[in-house]
């Protein structure tokens, strides 16, 4: 295994890790929404599902770069 | 040798088993990162959704049009006195309260601790619930002692002259 692979391998597993927490933290916020609406709560689910939106499309741009530094290497 | 031979013999059935049901459960249960990653990108989407979707559910609830009802009258309810009615079903039993000021304010008069009746004490010009000494504020029915921590059920008045009229719950 090269360095360049090795290095490649710590990224990819890095942002495997920083995706997995974001989706444990938007499963917080699906928790903490329907714990609102149970409790007539009107505010918290809107910023609960904008956060949960936002954290989505972190997600989404990580995976992007993920596939992108992938072709990247495999072009060399 | 006895051994091995049998082991040999038990290796070879097992090839004529792996033969006869080609299945590769080591290839089939294993996950590259990059399908997790796909997956939890996925797993992601679909919690976002599902949180948007969660959001809407009191908007909906909202839009749900209230009977408009006639409660009482103006003149019926002394000033710091309380008017007892039900809204918008039978099944719904609500207080009005006549502020010491005369602004009219109503609210869903089971207590959101253990759903027993709320009353209006006149003397400390609050809404009590006696069986947990639960206390609710008059001006806005947020919990302010005891056990309840959601606040009651308001209702939407509206006044004609001498007639009020409830048209609506705010939860």
């Amino acid at each position: 295994m090269g360095a360049r692979q090795s290095q490649g391998t710590t990224l990819f597993t890095a942002l495997l890790v920083l995706i997995g927490i974001g989706v444990v933290v938007q499963l917080w916020l699906l928790s903490a929404t329907v714990d609102a609406l149970l409790r007539h709560e009107a505010g918290t689910p809107l910023h609960a599902a904008l956060g949960s939106g936002a954290l989505f499309l972190v997600n989404g741009a990580l995976v992007l770069y993920v596939f992108n530094f992938d072709k990247k290497i495999k072009q060399r | 040798m006895t051994d091995d031979n049998c082991r040999e013999c038990k290796e070879k059935k097992a090839a004529r088993w792996r033969e006869d049901f080609p299945v590769n459960w080591d290839s089939d249960n294993y996950i590259t990162r990059r399908e997790m990653v796909k997956y939890l990108a996925l797993g992601s989407l679909t919690i976002a959704g599902a949180n948007f979707l969660l959001a809407g559910v009191p908007r909906l609830l909202k839009a749900s049009q209230m009977p408009k009802m006639k409660i009482g009258l103006t003149s019926s309810v002394a000033a710091g006195g309380s008017a007892l009615f039900r809204y918008p079903t039978q099944d719904d039993p609500c207080i009005l309260v006549r502020r010491p000021d005369g602004a009219l304010v109503a609210y869903s008069s089971v207590c959101t601790h253990l759903s027993c009746a709320v009353i209006h004490d006149q003397k400390q010009d609050t809404l009590y619930c006696p069986c947990h000494n639960g206390y609710f504020t008059v001006a806005e029915g947020r919990p302010y002692a005891g056990p309840p921590t959601r606040p009651l059920p308001r209702i939407l008045l509206e006044q004609q002259g001498d007639e009020i009229y409830a048209v609506g719950v705010e939860v």
